[in-house]
């Protein structure tokens, strides 16, 4: 349930998806200004024998942001409120929840990094995560070119998978265009976000 | 023949009213974040052509009158896309001569 700071520019709404086999989301946002934004989500996400449905609102804030010559730096607040259901055991049970996520991330038109922190808490339940991705571009492109990136990805979920995912990915970039398809043991997953 | 003069004419007239202001912009580093620039000046009604530039992190923008864009107003957009403006200035050459001299490199 993180996000790649869909935070474009005012006035615009950005729709981002995400499929895998065990993750699958679709989200929407509209960004109202130059550092707020609001959006809708679902997701489905299933592991070690848990299986969440969740639907939320969320609001995006960008608290900091340092633009320099060759780079941008970004600190993000992410709070999502809605309702989540659990199922485990043959046992489902429906939750309101509130999930605030911060995100850290640094690039520059060879670089990437980003480092973010999700609290989930539902009842008993602890489902945090943790994300750190890390990567460079192929090459410098114009602005009008595709850029190609590779980007590892690692993640830890509490309670939803015993070991932290590691994910290789190649990341393509044009304009209103950002695709992610990257293989977690094995499986492939692909995240694809457009702004309009 | 005439129309041809005429044609020229007008051409050289409508450049000669046209203005390009270069505008240095901090932070530009991706073409997926940029398009917010490009796309809000492309609906101002004076803009004659953009041209956003990653290689050296540059905007253009060539207006249809001799007056160009407000610098206040290019500022606000830049912000309100989320990067900075280091430096505007006007320059001599049009945007599509910039394009060029970028796209024969």
């Amino acid at each position: 349930m993180l996000y790649a700071a869909p935070m474009s520019f005012k006035g615009s709404i950005t729709t981002m998806a995400t499929a895998s086999k065990d993750h699958v989301s679709l989200e929407s946002s509209y960004v109202i200004t130059a550092k707020n934004a609001i959006g809708i989500s679902a997701h489905t996400i299933k592991g070690n024998g848990y299986k969440l449905r969740a639907g939320n609102i969320f609001h995006l804030r960008r608290l900091m942001r340092k633009n320099a010559v060759s780079s941008q730096t970004n600190l993000w607040l992410f709070t999502n409120i809605g309702k989540i259901n659990i199922k485990k055991n043959f046992k489902d049970k429906d939750h309101s929840y509130l999930s605030p996520t911060l995100q850290f991330d640094y690039e520059t038109k060879r670089l990437f990094s980003l480092f973010s922190h999700q609290i989930l808490r539902v009842g008993h339940e602890n489902f945090d995560t943790t994300k750190i991705e890390g990567g460079f571009s192929f090459y410098e492109t114009g602005y009008n070119e595709t850029q190609p990136w590779f980007i590892l990805k690692a993640k830890n979920t509490n309670s939803l998978f015993k070991k932290i995912e590691y994910t290789p990915t190649l990341r393509l970039i044009n304009k209103a265009i950002f695709m992610d398809a990257g293989i977690t043991d094995g499986d492939p997953s692909l995240h694809l976000m457009y702004t309009f | 023949m005439k129309k041809l003069i005429v044609i020229g004419v007008l051409c050289f007239s409508a450049n000669s009213h046209a203005l390009t202001q270069k505008i240095e912009v901090l932070g530009m580093v991706c073409a997926f974040c940029a398009q917010g620039i490009e796309k809000s000046f492309e609906s101002v009604k004076n803009v004659k052509a953009v041209f956003v530039n990653l290689e050296d992190y540059f905007v253009a923008i060539e207006s249809n009158d001799e007056n160009g864009i407000d610098e206040n107003f290019i500022r606000t957009v830049i912000t309100e896309s989320g990067y900075d403006v280091k430096k505007i200035e006007v320059v001599s050459e049009s945007v599509s001569e910039i394009k060029r001299k970028y796209e024969s490199k």
